[in-house]
């Protein structure tokens, strides 16, 4: 086993109990238990962490969407993306909660961008097709597109639509709203025709980025001015 | 009734009403507030409007932070502290029933030239001249124009444009429908993104320079002049290029290979020596490079 497999294993398995083979290169490699300690650090920092309110899904999709958009990760991997069961990140990003964690929240998931980066880049063995990685990245992206959706009919059904447009800021803020929605259509409908257009795909990336950002906002003035 | 008599009957009462006069008023009207924050070396500036308004900034040569304003009415409050050279505003919601129109507060602040702001606000201008510093300055739909300001420029909008007049050193614009017009530039790194917007750079590129340019739907223009270098990618998906400099561009000399995606439209070319990067992109709008006169 090498290092890129130890990480592998960790990601999919958790720290502990780390399997037979790599509990035995962990013994013999120094950089991998320098790995092991620094994630063992972080768990146990989270572990003491007060429990605040969990932070909500745009918050993962918008850094999500940044780390795309820059191009520290890859759209498919399964680091990121919560698996559908008890994914060891799932549990970890729940450590993470309330808004004065974003900001470790963002480092963790630079970190993890990282080590997914780097796992993308070892050699691609015959075994395993680069067309593979390609293939996932719609759905990853439409993803993010109906978590959004979800995250804008919360929003909507926190506000009546009567209450929503009750000044001039809510106003623009609706139409900006609008304005993202027909582009991200736009954008997806390109997108099923041309899947591989990477252009199209750092738009929509962004778009998905600015309308996180946006639903935080007018969430924001729901609560504290409306 | 002698004129002593009414003298006592009357100037008491004229008095209490001269007294109560200026206070009734100003507890529903527009009121005016004046701060005088002294420095010592380059300060930092905080201001967080919650409400709508302008917020002006001047520079002087004087160690000292005056901001003045007004606000609309007494259903918020204007709040400021100072710690050493960082000095903080903000207007707070008191009365959660108020209107829109009366949570509105305008600033104007004289900062010494070398000023570090943060400035945000939901509408109305925000206008800042002659400010040397890093700046990050957020607005929801106001807009945002800068003249004469250098530093490491950070400008958020949701729909709010921004006009930035020779303004020098890093410069992030990001917007959701705003535009983007940089006009007799000197900044050395530029990084404009907007949806909707339009993006206009009028002027000079720094050698070494690196400008990033990108919007979703709109225009995106670059005028540039013959004794400018620079390296040029202009790429779009489904928009249209307007190349109206093709006289003047070469084939990239720096050894790079562009490959040319069979998803996208655009080119590559240099303009004299090629040392400044320019990246022009757009989703589905228009690339315009063209010469200036």
């Amino acid at each position: 086993m090498r290092c890129n497999d130890v990480v592998g294993a960790i990601e999919l398995e958790g720290l502990s109990p780390l399997p037979e083979t790599a509990r035995e290169h962990l013994a013999g490699c120094t950089a991998c238990q320098s790995f092991v300690a620094d994630l063992n650090s972080i768990v146990s920092a989270a572990h003491e962490l007060p429990a605040e309110v969990e932070p909500p899904a745009r918050i993962w999709i918008s850094l999500r969407a940044q780390l795309v958009a820059e191009g520290l990760i890859h759209e498919g991997t399964r680091a990121i993306a919560p698996a559908p069961r008890g994914h060891w990140w799932e549990g970890f990003s729940g450590l993470l909660q309330g808004r004065a964690l974003a900001t470790a929240a963002v480092g963790l998931l630079i970190f993890a961008g990282g080590v997914v980066q780097l796992r993308n880049s070892a050699p691609v063995t015959p075994s395993e097709p680069a067309a593979k990685v390609q293939v996932q990245e719609p759905d990853a992206l439409a993803a993010s597109g109906t978590a959004l959706t979800n995250q804008e009919h919360e929003l909507r059904a926190a506000q009546p639509a009567g209450t929503l447009a009750s000044s001039p800021v809510d106003d623009s803020l609706q139409k900006d709203l609008q304005t993202l929605d027909a582009f991200i259509a736009e954008c997806e409908h390109h997108l099923k025709a041309n899947p591989h257009d990477q252009l199209a795909r750092e738009y929509l990336a962004g778009a998905y980025q600015q309308k996180a950002e946006l639903l935080a906002e007018m969430m924001d003035r729901g609560r504290s001015v409306n | 009734m002698s004129l002593r008599l009414v003298g006592r009957s009357v100037l008491p009462v004229l008095g209490a009403g001269i007294f109560l006069w200026p206070a009734a008023p100003a507890q529903a009207g527009p009121q005016h507030f004046e701060k005088h924050f002294t420095v010592k070396g380059k300060p930092v500036v905080v201001i967080q409007n919650i409400g709508n308004g302008r917020i002006e900034v001047k520079s002087w040569r004087n160690p000292e932070v005056v901001l003045t304003g007004t606000q609309a009415s007494d259903k918020i409050s204007i709040e400021s502290e100072q710690a050493g050279d960082r000095i903080g505003v903000s207007s707070n919601l008191i009365d959660s029933s108020a209107q829109p129109t009366e949570m509105e507060a305008d600033f104007q602040l004289t900062v010494p030239e070398e000023t570090e702001l943060q400035l945000k606000t939901q509408t109305g201008l925000i206008f800042v001249e002659q400010v040397m510093g890093d700046m990050t300055l957020e607005s929801v739909a106001g807009d945002v124009h800068l003249k004469e300001v250098s530093g490491y420029i950070i400008v958020t909008t949701k729909s709010g444009s921004l006009v930035c007049t020779q303004c020098a050193g890093k410069l992030n614009f990001s917007s959701i429908s705003g535009s983007a017009q940089l006009l007799q530039p000197a900044l050395s790194n530029v990084n404009l993104f907007t949806t909707s917007g339009n993006i206009l750079f009028d002027g000079d590129f720094v050698r070494t320079g690196l400008y990033t340019m990108k919007s979703g739907k709109g225009v995106v223009e670059v005028r540039f002049s013959t004794s400018d270098s620079f390296d040029l990618n202009a790429q779009t998906s489904t928009g249209t290029v307007d190349n109206q400099a093709a006289d003047f561009l070469k084939p990239d000399s720096h050894g790079l290979k562009h490959l040319a995606s069979k998803y996208t439209r655009g080119f590559f070319g240099t303009i004299g020596q090629g040392l400044a990067k320019v990246e022009l992109s757009s989703y589905s709008g228009t690339i315009r490079i063209l010469k200036r006169d």
